[in-house]
């Protein structure tokens, strides 16, 4: 037993090398090294996780820099995974997501060298160390906007669609109760109630981001108390809100990306937000010397990072005032003439 | 009313894939085999009940592939535990990391990206199987027969699975290898098959569990879909006394305080953090299994290896 477990060690120290070596002669050829560190959610969370690294694959196909990924199982694989990757070489590496807040400041004490950024991150200007950079987006501003929508659509324009009753109740399905998730909340109340100030906004945490069977049974607790509009916020346990709009007539929007395609006929929208711009940007900067770290950078409408997406198959049946009322909001936001608040607090 | 109709509605929604996955982890520990590899057969098994419903359009024969391969997936951890002799635990677990492993991999080779699959057009709980009268009786008609078709087959394991333990020889078997395999042995009956069937049973169930999950329930495959229900099952197998009436009974209580805790979230009137309620399931469970453990006993020879050589 000793002995094969002693074979096994060196067999496994032998691979490794391999794979080593392997690693530095691929270094040798790009000029950039970016990197990125998933959350637990990893690729195909057709959210945050999947816009970094499509930032990641286009500055690589642009030829700025080699793209690496590593995806985190759990929670303690955080400042490991960003460590490693800045020991392997990487010139810039992304934290992806909330939860990683306290890891990146970690690793990016450990690796003074290499360029940090958090996506989803805000880190304290006062006391973070220069090579770290934190990206947030204003959420609630894409909320508002669909909000907007939602908040027109439940009552003034409820005739217009049968998937809509007269009750004036939405809601919305957060994943879990963190930062950007309420920003997209309240942002979305607030934009639904500066249309329709009567209107009902049920809310509801799943706790979990891949539960799909907890997102759909919110939802349907939602519509039994008469929403129609549902807005997930939740990642993957949103695909259960979005299953629940299907099968009971009514809507769902979506969260982060253009969530048309998994529902046509029950995805009124989606609130979105540019993640993969920013990625690339911040590769960008980082190959022409521009970066900047221990600040704060926050994409909102004003730097076109948020928005929400293409109306699809509900294009003929979103009446024009409510698209106007959108574009309308867009041009306030931008123009500072509305302040979009982003807690609970604010609201 | 109509809340109330509507929670326990919720509640045998919620505790079917808990229940069939219970009474599955009943049969294969009275064998004498653990299983916490159920998580992951679940997992194979919503995974091809999605895949196959995707490719056929059809999903009675999702279904059947979600069983099929929950069952065949199983086999690895017989052919490991039962053949291998690897400890139970050590053979579920790898079981359970492989699994998620495999179906994010079969998901890139099949759709191109990993997280979650096309929607299933046509589900089973697009079917409608509400049983004429009995659906009208008041309160429990509608909660009871008025329901997606797994729900039903979930009833029928519940009949099926006790009759199969405790009033066939094969179930007299199974008890034996769990109890005193060495008995079972000198009476010229193998314990490797009896095991390899309990387990293969579980399989089949923990299938059935990730089916219903994945197109009966919800509508696409998304990685990680289980959510810890397999483990649940376990809890609620071993609460239930590893009797299939009792995993049902445990299975509709965890349903019960999760239906609830969701409701309760929805309507928003106790201004209280989410996280409470997220806690409540999973406290009940520990209490019930702490309550109620004392009292059950578990099969004498589970979780042992057994092995014909080393026991002559």
């Amino acid at each position: 037993m000793k002995k094969a477990l002693l074979l096994l060690l060196v067999l496994s120290l032998g691979l490794s090398a391999v794979f080593a070596s392997g690693g530095t002669e691929t270094k040798k050829e790009a000029k950039l090294i970016a990197a990125m560190a998933t959350d637990v959610g990893g690729l195909g969370d057709g959210s945050f996780n999947d816009g970094s690294y499509a930032g990641l694959q286009k500055a690589e196909a642009d030829g700025i820099a080699e793209a690496r990924v590593v995806e985190s199982k759990q929670m303690t694989d955080y400042v490991p995974n960003l460590t490693g990757l800045a020991e392997d070489g990487a010139n810039v590496v992304f934290a992806v997501g909330f939860l990683m807040a306290d890891a990146i400041i970690e690793a990016a004490q450990n690796n003074p060298e290499t360029k940090y950024a958090g996506i989803d991150i805000w880190v304290d200007p006062t006391t973070a160390p220069s090579n770290v950079l934190g990206i947030s987006f204003n959420e609630h501003e894409a909320g508002y906007l669909a909000g907007i929508v939602a908040g027109y659509m439940t009552k003034e324009y409820a005739s217009k669609s049968d998937r809509l009753n007269g009750d004036n109740v939405i809601g919305v399905v957060l994943g879990m109760d963190i930062p950007p998730c309420e920003r997209y909340e309240v942002g979305f109340t607030a934009g639904a109630r500066s249309v329709n100030p009567n209107v009902k906004v049920l809310q509801a945490v799943a706790g979990d981001f891949a539960d799909q069977a907890k997102g759909k049974e919110l939802t349907l607790a939602m519509i039994q108390q008469g929403a129609d509009i549902v807005f997930q916020v939740a990642g993957l346990t949103g695909m259960g809100v979005i299953a629940a709009a299907q099968e009971e007539g009514t809507l769902a929007i979506g969260v982060d990306v253009d969530q048309y395609a998994a529902a046509p006929e029950a995805v009124l929208t989606s609130a979105m937000k540019g993640i993969t711009e920013a990625t690339y940007q911040t590769i960008q900067s980082v190959a022409d010397g521009s970066f900047k770290g221990a600040t704060n950078v926050s994409l909102g409408i004003k730097e076109n990072a948020v928005g929400i997406a293409p109306y699809h198959n509900f294009d003929s049946i979103i009446p024009q005032a409510v698209k106007d009322a959108v574009n309308k909001a867009v041009a306030d936001i931008k123009s500072g003439k509305i302040t979009v608040p982003a807690t609970r607090a604010e609201l | 009313m109509e809340f109330v109709i509507e929670l326990l509605s919720a509640t045998m929604r919620l505790a079917t894939p808990i229940a069939l996955a219970a009474m599955g982890a009943a049969v294969c520990e009275r064998s004498g085999i653990v299983n916490i590899a159920m998580e992951g057969l679940m997992l194979i098994g919503a995974f091809f009940a999605a895949a196959v419903a995707l490719a056929t359009g059809s999903p009675w024969l999702g279904l059947l592939g979600g069983i099929i391969f929950g069952g065949l997936f199983s086999l690895l951890h017989a052919w490991s535990t039962v053949t291998l002799h690897i400890n139970h635990t050590v053979s579920g677990a790898i079981i359970n990391i492989l699994a998620a492993g495999l179906t994010r991999f079969f998901m890139v080779e099949f759709y191109g990206h990993p997280g979650s699959s096309d929607m299933v057009q046509k589900t089973l709980g697009d079917i409608n199987c509400a049983v004429p009268l009995l659906s009208k009786i008041p309160l429990l008609g509608p909660v009871l027969f008025d329901q997606s078709p797994t729900v039903y087959f979930m009833y029928f394991f519940v009949f099926f699975t006790t009759f199969l333990l405790n009033r066939t020889k094969l179930g007299l078997h199974i008890r034996a290898a769990g109890e005193h395999p060495m008995a079972l042995e000198t009476l010229g009956i193998s314990v490797r098959k009896i095991r390899y069937i309990g387990v293969l049973y579980s399989g089949l169930l923990c299938g059935f569990a990730g089916s219903f999950l994945a197109i009966e329930y919800g509508r696409f495959f998304t990685e990680g879909m289980t959510g810890g229900r397999g483990f649940i099952a376990l809890a609620a197998n071993v609460s239930g006394g590893w009797t299939a009436v009792g995993s049902f009974v445990a299975a509709l209580f965890f349903g019960f305080i999760d239906a609830l805790q969701l409701k309760l979230q929805v309507m928003g009137i106790f201004k209280i953090p989410p996280e409470f309620f997220h806690m409540l399931p999973y406290a009940a469970t520990v209490i019930a299994v702490a309550g109620l453990v004392r009292r059950s006993r578990p099969p004498a020879d589970s979780g042992n290896d057994f092995s014909i050589e080393k026991e002559m």
